[in-house]
């Protein structure tokens, strides 16, 4: 049926005769324990290797202000023992089996995962139990201290110490309303990390790691009613939490465009564009996701092609639509030459999308986009650990995990026109212009456009 | 494995009915922990070889779960082989080979590859040179004609040579912005000095690249980019039967050449540890590295050295990351490692830590690494290493894209056929006895350089009253300019 849908796609592919965008699929088991907890089991046993995720649908979206980047301190405290694992016990544990171990913080979705070797999948399970069930008692004002002030070398290190590291909350800052989820950065900011407390701790425990608010993900070499039984003897006994209200879908407009400068130890001054844009998992998300790899994708793709390889005078741009739970953004960056200016920059950028906004892309760009989501999409579900990831995260971003088997659907006849009408309505929207100078070089700032 | 599996069946009989008991139930016994099941067998990539007339050797490893194949060209055309007052000439030369053929230009070569949704990526290391492409199987023929053209006709045109050159010079200044890579850099030159490869960057200099033509490129790539200079590697989804055809074709007009010799270098040799300060004033952590030139990957202490890394710095619960940041919060993560190089690669431990707290995680460093020499690992250490590295072998072969990084190594440092077979056993070998000989011999922080790239004025009386050693200040490409 999928090989029909795809059919009429084929018939206009320009490259090869016969080509098929093929979706991958996963067959997956999912249900859901007493206590909510959601269950996904893909097994695929062509290497010994599992990979176990645990998602929890919580975020920095979830945060208060004055205890923003506080999801993502939590998720550190979460590797610091539970009642059962001693401090250092749970990463010492994983990696004697050879497991790769992380976990990551977004501001929709906190995830924790381990990929090893299959015989090691009980005990990982076992782990990920302890830590949703018993992590409190095991919790201690210097483990936070310490947690606190490692967290606070990320942002040194991510953020502080990198050029350019402000540019994601000087936006996020400017772009949504004061006290829109988005508004602050999953990293937080230092006085409020200060400010966090085991009160804290204690409370986002209580409300967001119950077993009603995450999902456990193993895909891998394993016999799944063995795996049942593990999952129903170590998650069972955890009670089920109590509700909570979720922040809803809040999309945003800009009353007027907001146009800023940032001096930062730097060479060379940098161009961000950003705009309200479409939420994840929309079509529009979908449309515009080929709308910007038609822009920033590939030698060919028109901005690289106009500014970096034929003009000269941009040294890289990319462009992006980032589309979040309950609002997105679309973003065009640019790094100018030596010698050039940020309004040069914007005029060129300002060249491309009117040419686009006036003449359309062309099929082949379309297709071109098209063919390497399907290319990207085969090498993900290469690895246990993608296709848990693709799981749990279309579990807990559109409540059906079954979307894993429709990624190539969502672009499904996406056509130049459809590109070209959408465009014009995401370009019409007001925006954010971030200028990032080198210090003291505040003249190398994009200038408002005379008129338009 | 078997075994393994048996076991589960007997389980699954009975799991049906113990289901809702052990729910019901409620309580377990959380303190007995669950034992791990047997080790798995790992099924090792069979590596299958052939030689094209031209001498370009093919070794491929069929993987077929999924619709991939991924090649890997790898060429003995690294920096290296830079003449010593040229580098950049070898990382210029691989990047220029995808910048137009006798037949595609540079957009035609990047367009015929993105509209299959295929990813052709140029690299170039200290030790060798070339290029991978990662497409689907369907996609091959088509992708493997262009792949194979800009190793045999690329044209090195004046008009792309410009603008590489002006996007590398770019690239260089922009170097000058990130701690990390200042760090690094001047860490190489500081070890390496001026008369080794090792020193320069792969990237070159804004000297050096300036200076550059595009007659250099077209005769450095005559010289080294040969066919039987170099190894193509194949993983995934074909077969020798079919791709041998394919291959003899697609590279057929690639003519061989005798290639001349490596140099060999030796590095200058640390008397006495001296700290090398490189200012960013206003900097929120200082990016500290510390190290000497070490082992090259030929040493036969290759097993000794990286289990006891294991434990020193080579993972997450090693003794250096377990100190500076899960006991003392000093920083995001520190580590350690030995680069083994075809000449020999430097041992280094590194990391960002907080700008106040750089004289103490300084001493914490040396602390651990002189705790090492000293004492080396215990009984439980040493089996946790093993254990770790048993594990992430096992790990390692997922994708075509990792085989084929695994069998670069393998082609580049020469390694025996039976490698991956004798793996596990070479680190089960590994004696505590043979451990406490190699961390004498290859731990001695007085013969250390140490580079700390930071906010001077801040960090400098600090390290001064903890004395490690006399203090040289460096510029951002580690030249000394005083102390």
């Amino acid at each position: 049926m999928k090989w029909r849908l795809w059919g009429t796609l084929a018939a206009a592919a320009f490259v090869l005769p016969g080509i098929l965008l093929a979706q991958p699929e996963v067959t997956f088991e999912q249900y859901t324990l007493e206590n909510g907890l959601t269950v996904i089991l893909h097994e695929d046993r062509s290497a010994p290797l599992a990979s176990i995720m645990m998602m929890y649908h919580v975020g920095s979206k979830n945060e208060t202000k004055g205890r923003t980047g506080f999801a993502h301190l939590f998720e550190h405290v979460m590797f610091q023992g539970s009642q059962h694992v001693k401090k250092e016990e749970h990463f010492k544990l994983l990696q004697a089996v050879g497991a790769n171990v992380n976990g990551s913080t977004s501001q929709d979705r906190t995830n924790y995962f381990e990929n090893l070797p299959s015989n090691g999948l009980e005990l990982a399970i076992y782990l990920e139990s302890d830590r949703m069930g018993f992590l409190l008692p095991a919790v201690t004002q210097e483990k936070l201290d310490n947690q606190r002030d490692v967290v606070k070398n990320e942002r040194r290190q991510s953020y502080e110490n990198v050029p350019y590291g402000l540019s994601y909350e000087t936006i996020g800052k400017a772009l949504y309303p004061e006290n829109h989820p988005y508004s602050w950065p999953v990293i937080g900011s230092m006085a409020d990390l200060s400010a966090a407390s085991l009160d804290d701790v204690k409370g986002f425990f209580a409300t967001y790691y119950a077993p009603n608010n995450a999902c456990v993900v193993i895909a891998g070499d394993m016999n799944p009613a063995q795996v049942k039984t593990w999952i129903a003897k170590y998650f069972g006994p955890i009670p089920r939490g109590k509700a909570f209200d979720r922040p809803q879908p809040q999309e945003i407009t800009l009353p007027a465009d907001k146009r800023l400068v940032l001096e930062d130890r730097v060479q060379l001054p940098r161009l961000y564009f950003a705009w309200p844009s479409a939420r994840g998992n929309t079509r529009t998300d979908a449309v515009r996701d080929v709308m910007t790899d038609i822009l920033s994708v590939g030698k060919n793709s028109r901005l690289y092609k106009s500014l970096v390889y034929e003009k000269q005078i941009a040294q890289s741009v990319s462009a992006g639509q980032d589309g979040s739970e309950i609002a997105g953004e679309l973003t065009i960056t640019v790094t100018a030459k030596p010698g050039k200016t940020l309004t040069e920059i914007e005029a060129a950028v300002q060249q491309v999308v009117d040419d686009m906004l006036k003449n359309g892309v062309t099929e082949k760009e379309v297709q071109t986009s098209l063919n390497q989501k399907e290319a990207r999409l085969v090498n993900m579900r290469a690895t246990v650990f993608g296709k848990t990831n693709a799981l749990a995260t279309y579990h807990t971003l559109t409540g059906n995990a079954g979307n894993i088997n429709k990624e190539l659907e969502r672009f499904k006849g996406i056509t130049p026109a459809e590109i070209l009408a959408d465009a014009r309505q995401a370009f019409a929207q007001h925006k954010v212009v971030l200028s990032i100078v080198p210090q003291g070089k505040t003249d190398l700032a994009a200038q408002p456009p005379a008129s338009k | 494995m078997t075994r393994f599996r048996m076991l589960l069946f007997i389980f699954l009989v009975g799991s049906v009915a113990l289901l809702p008991s052990a729910q019901a139930q409620g309580t377990i016994d959380r303190t007995l922990r669950p034992k791990l099941g047997p080790t798995p067998e790992i099924r090792l990539p069979n590596i299958q070889k052939a030689e094209l007339p031209n001498g370009l050797r093919v070794w491929l490893v069929e993987s077929h779960k999924v619709p991939i194949v991924a090649c890997n060209l790898v060429l003995f055309a690294g920096s290296e082989r830079d003449p010593l007052a040229t580098p950049g000439m070898a990382s210029m030369t691989a990047a220029m080979i995808q910048e137009g053929t006798a037949t595609r230009t540079s957009l035609q070569i990047a367009d015929e590859i993105d509209a299959l949704g295929a990813m052709i990526n140029v690299y170039s290391q200290t030790d060798y040179a070339g290029a991978s492409l990662n497409c689907l199987t369907k996609h091959l023929d088509v992708a493997l004609a262009v792949y194979a053209d800009i190793f045999t006709h690329p044209t090195f045109p004046e008009k792309e040579f410009a603008r590489v050159k002006n996007d590398r010079l770019t690239s260089l200044l922009q170097q000058k912005d990130r701690p990390t890579t200042i760090a690094s850099m001047a860490f190489g030159k500081i070890l390496y000095g001026n008369g080794h490869p090792y020193g320069n960057d792969v990237a070159g200099t804004e000297q050096s690249i300036k200076g550059l033509t595009r007659d250099d490129l077209a005769r450095f790539y005559q010289t080294y980019y040969r066919p039987n200079n170099g190894t193509l590697i194949v993983v995934g989804d074909a077969t020798m039967a079919t791709m041998l055809p394919r291959v003899t074709i697609a590279f057929a007009d690639w003519k061989k050449a005798d290639v001349p010799a490596a140099g060999t270098f030796a590095a200058p040799s640390i008397e006495t540890r001296k700290i090398y300060l490189v200012d960013k004033p206003g900097a929120a952590q200082s990016e500290i590295r510390i190290g000497y030139p070490a082992l090259a990957r030929t040493t036969p202490d290759f097993f000794p050295v990286n289990l006891m890394n294991t434990i020193l710095g080579g993972q997450f619960s090693s003794r250096l990351n377990s100190n500076i940041r899960e006991r003392r919060g000093f920083s995001y993560g520190v580590r350690s490692a030995f680069q083994f190089t075809k000449l020999p690669g430097p041992f280094v431990a590194s990391g960002g830590v907080q700008t106040a707290k750089t004289d103490s995680a300084l001493q914490e460093f040396l602390r651990e690494i002189d705790l090492m020499r000293e004492k080396g690992l215990t009984v439980e250490e040493l089996e946790f290493a093993k254990n770790r590295t048993n594990g992430t072998f096992a790990t390692s072969f997922e994708t075509p894209a990792q085989i084929a990084n695994a069998l670069v190594n393998v082609v580049v440092y020469k390694l025996p056929d039976d490698y991956f077979v004798n793996y596990l056993k070479n680190v089960d070998a590994v004696t505590l006895t043979d451990v406490q000989r190699i961390t004498k011999q290859y731990l001695d922080s007085s013969k250390m350089a140490v580079v700390v790239v930071g906010d001077m004025k801040v960090i400098r009386p600090g390290i001064e009253r903890m004395q490690f050693g006399p203090i040289v200040v460096a510029d951002v490409n580690g030249n000394l300019v005083g102390n």
